[in-house]
């Protein structure tokens, strides 16, 4: 079990600076930047920023992000977490991943999902009633282009290509491509179509429960005759030097961005009991690093992943704190979690 | 414009080079353009920037990727386009690369807008040729109005509307330095003029002054709009190296094949030697020693009233050490002897 990898996750959340004030979405920027950098020093395997197009986050082209960590990093894999691929480009989507791919000397790994919010769609023209059949034909595209090769393809939601080449070609010919999947199963089965690694965003409840989802991607793949790949796990959490501290230090920034969330989608708002209830059982990985450790190291072994990708950020939690998050995530919490698993 | 504020640029459009006899891979030119830009910024040179193009050998589809790498290898040089194929890219999108380019490189992103000169990106993303003025008109108004400091209602032909939208991440206060690229259209160089945008003219072929004609059409219709004077540019071709001689033996050998290729597609003219040396003495190739490549500067500056100049210094398979050459020459050297030059005598803004 020690070849799991371990990931860090952020959509570029505005954090606050030390006197309690927001800093610019161009901080925020360079802060996650600057994370991505310690992650690496600290042998974190990947750093994963995901696609959003709200005031709160920071990160609306993970891509151009991800460049800029390329250049300042030497081991971390660069991934996305997820690409919004419905209301993108294929072929835009994989031209900038490709050059990711070759800044970073192939260290670019684009994690295509359809995206739990919807702000993209009328952004970019796109229909939220065509929701599946544009994901469908445009990873359908996508598989396509993954090949490196002159493309002939047609479809209902985007122009058709005849012989279109695509560049820079990837060094290795392979642009590490995976999915990212929330729960619904006709997307489980889909990825195992293409032979795609699958990961699996698990926000809230317990984790044993996305079990089954796991099991159903090795069975498709296996009739199918394609490749089951190791999956991976998503879920947020936080790190401080104890349980007490980094539940107080993510609470209140947690609290109004869930209800902020929960507003759009009627959820009611979030009370502290359920809060703690998620941590002790459910999908926040909050506390010391060894409760921390503890947590996802029953998580790893119960689902059975291969890799476990921490969202370190929700909502305005201080600079200073993220970035101690990190540090404790890399410096502690991953080999502590390898020597459980061991 | 005071001569010591006489601005040097280099550009590339990803092409790919070669070391010694061996042709560099995609991925290897793609790493190459960082350590230009970290080079660039070693030898004072102002702006660095990255065309769009979407053909074989050419690596830079996607500039504002290649430009943040850019951004963290560097610390002051600024980082630009030449150019942003507006008509067939989404000016959301670019507003969302750009603000994210600015934050990665703490304000020092600039985007140089222009319709192309080559046509791939319209079938790729599905654009008629036929809109190509429609499509660049309508995107610069959004992408303009993006800039400003609030929420933006949109309509048109060319894209979805948007209603009391704010784009996030937020750009600096005021956007970023956007200039508009012009070929030889008199209509983009009023259009330049209406939006109060610098001018920047892409010269690749023949004498430069037949642009004077641009320079005062851009600047009667600047004070017409009620816009104040912008600055004007120069994008051409060409290569620095230690002797002249060095310089055009060198530029031919790769020039030559590229040229020829173009004469076949597009009609340009057929790259013989004698018209390639009048290109070099009078036209519109920038191809010598550092004192020539200077006085040539220094001349065009003069006649077209520039603030800026942007050599194009990579072309299909020029070795790296050429390329590197350049870069050095033009920065130690060109740079300090022509803003000598205009100290000595101005231009005539």
């Amino acid at each position: 079990m020690s070849d799991i990898l371990f990931g860090l996750d952020t959509f570029g959340d505005v954090p606050q600076d030390d006197a309690g004030k927001l800093v610019s979405h161009a901080a925020a920027i360079r802060q996650v930047v600057d994370e991505a950098v310690l992650a690496d020093q600290l042998g974190v395997d990947v750093i994963a920023l995901g696609e959003h197009h709200r005031p709160e986050y920071s990160v609306s082209t993970p891509e151009t992000v991800l460049a800029g960590i390329a250049t300042r990093t030497s081991r971390i894999r660069l991934a996305s977490g997820v690409t919004v691929l419905s209301s993108d480009d294929p072929v835009r989507v994989f031209q900038r991943f490709a050059t990711v791919d070759a800044l970073s000397n192939g260290r670019a790994q684009v994690i295509l999902g359809r995206g739990s919010f919807t702000e993209s769609f009328p952004l970019f023209g796109y229909d939220l009633r065509d929701y599946d059949t544009l994901f469908e034909e445009k990873i359908d595209l996508f598989v396509k282009l993954l090949d490196e090769k002159p493309v002939t393809w047609g479809g209902t939601l985007r122009a058709p290509l005849e012989n279109a080449d695509v560049f820079p070609k990837t060094e290795s010919g392979h642009l590490d491509t995976w999915v990212g999947v929330g729960g619904s199963p006709q997307s489980v089965v889909r990825t195992a179509q293409y032979g795609l690694p699958l990961m699996l965003a698990i926000i809230g409840g317990a984790p044993e429960r996305f079990a089954p989802y796991i099991d159903l991607y090795r069975r498709a793949a296996d009739q199918l005759g394609t490749t089951a790949h190791p999956v991976g796990m998503h879920s947020p959490g936080f790190i401080a030097d104890t349980d007490e501290e980094a539940k107080e230090i993510y609470w209140p920034h947690y609290r109004i961005m869930r209800d902020r969330i929960g507003k759009l989608r009627g959820w009611p708002p979030i009370r502290r009991q359920e809060f703690d209830s998620e941590v002790e059982n459910g999908s926040l990985y909050i506390g010391s690093p060894e409760t921390v450790a503890r947590r996802m190291a029953r998580a790893i072994r119960s689902i059975g992943v291969g890799r476990f990708d921490l969202i370190y950020s929700a909502g305005a939690q201080p600079a200073s704190a993220r970035m101690r998050a990190v540090e404790l995530y890399g410096s502690k919490v991953i080999p502590m979690v390898r020597d459980l698993l061991a | 414009m005071a001569a010591a504020d006489f601005e040097l640029g280099l550009n590339s459009f990803g092409e790919v080079a070669t070391d010694g006899d061996r042709i560099l891979s995609d991925a290897e030119t793609v790493r190459l353009l960082v350590d230009e830009a970290r080079l660039a910024e070693s030898v004072g040179i102002d702006v660095f920037s990255i065309g769009e193009h979407y053909r074989e050998g050419h690596n830079d589809s996607a500039t504002p990727v290649l430009l943040a790498a850019a951004a963290t290898a560097t610390e002051r040089i600024r980082l630009g386009t030449s150019v942003t194929v507006l008509s067939t890219n989404d000016p959301v999108r670019l507003y969302h690369e750009f603000a994210t380019l600015d934050a990665v490189s703490n304000g020092r992103a600039q985007i140089v807008l222009g319709r192309a000169s080559a046509t791939e990106s319209f079938p790729l993303f599905g654009y008629d040729l036929a809109d190509y003025e429609r499509l660049f008109e309508e995107k610069l108004d959004l992408f303009l109005r993006l800039q400003q400091d609030e929420p933006v209602t949109w309509s048109g032909t060319v894209r979805t509307p948007l209603t009391g939208q704010r784009l996030h991440p937020r750009m600096r206060p005021g956007g970023i330095p956007t200039w508009i690229g012009v070929g030889g259209s008199p209509n983009s160089v009023i259009r330049a003029a209406r939006h109060g945008l610098p001018l920047m003219l892409a010269i690749i072929g023949g004498r430069p002054q037949r642009f004077a004609g641009h320079v005062d059409l851009y600047t009667r219709a600047l004070e017409q709009f009620g816009h104040t004077l912008q600055p004007i540019g120069q994008h051409s071709l060409g290569l620095v190296a230690d002797t002249d001689e060095e310089a055009v033996q060198t530029w031919w050998r790769y020039w030559q094949p590229v040229v020829a290729a173009l004469a076949a597609e597009r009609g340009f003219y057929k790259p013989d030697r004698a018209r390639y040396e009048a290109e070099i003495d009078t036209g519109a190739l920038f191809v010598g020693s550092p004192e020539t490549v200077a006085q040539k500067i220094a001349t065009v500056a003069r006649d077209l009233r520039l603030s800026r100049f942007d050599l194009k210094y990579d072309i299909m398979h020029l070795p790296r050490e050429a390329r590197a050459r350049t870069i050095q020459l033009l920065g130690s050297e060109v740079a300090p002897r022509v803003r000598e030059l205009l100290a000595k005598e101005p231009t005539n803004v």
